[in-house]
């Protein structure tokens, strides 16, 4: 479980760079770690709340429909 | 010409959104293990969307709080503002930036011979995320508020 799958920073680092409106704005080391792990934490979120939803409903496929029920409150804690 | 750009742009962005789409897969594979549960594509690709337009946002926010801070480069502590209003999220955000800072510190002090030191830190920062996702108490957390 040690390695459990995230992004990569600089994927991350490249996703923010595209909304800086001033091209001279730099992300720090720290910042990109932190914002890598806030990141998978928010997939990592949605992942377990639509399972539970799931399993709620008495399924095990999570589709579509058990994420639009979780992403009001997804959004509100983000 | 500019179209050109415009493509490129595009191009660019569409790589980015395919690298959080297959780390997004990852993740749910993990978790469709854990709880027994399958994922659709369709799920995964929208919350895949959800993440790209979330941290869109988020890197807009982060340079108005560098700015308002007049600094050009965003240190962790815009992050923590980032979050301040999800108590539990802003808490773990909070310990992850002081363990980077006492990690920074002694990397600092003692220099290069205690680089595996170092690492080993990580490790076990690394251990603690994955605890916290492992039972996921944070949904738990999460949920009783």
């Amino acid at each position: 479980m040690a390695g459990r799958a995230n992004f990569k920073q600089e994927t991350i680092l490249k996703l923010l760079q595209m909304q800086f409106k001033d091209e001279k704005t730099r992300v720090s080391g720290d910042a990109q770690k932190v914002m890598t792990t806030l990141m998978q934490i928010y997939v990592s979120e949605a992942a377990a709340r639509a399972a539970k939803q799931a399993k709620n409903e008495g399924t095990t496929v999570v589709g579509v429909d058990h994420f639009e029920k979780i992403l009001p409150q997804l959004m509100l804690d983000f | 010409m500019s179209d050109d750009e415009d493509y490129e742009k595009l191009a660019h962005q569409q790589k980015l959104k395919a690298a959080v789409h297959y780390t997004t897969g990852q993740i749910c594979e993990e978790f469709a293990e854990e709880e027994e549960v399958t994922y659709s594509r369709q799920f995964i690709a929208a919350v895949t969307e959800a993440a790209y337009k979330q941290i869109q946002s988020y890197g807009r926010d982060l340079e108005l709080f560098a700015r308002h801070a007049k600094r050009m480069t965003i240190q962790p502590d815009d992050v923590k503002l980032l979050v301040r209003k999800t108590p539990q999220l802003h808490e773990y955000i909070s310990q992850l930036c002081k363990d980077d800072e006492e990690d920074n510190g002694q990397k600092k002090k003692r220099g290069k011979s205690t680089n595996k030191g170092g690492k080993k830190k990580t490790s076990s920062t690394l251990t603690d995320t994955t605890n916290i996702g492992e039972d996921s108490s944070e949904s738990r957390l999460f949920q009783d508020s």
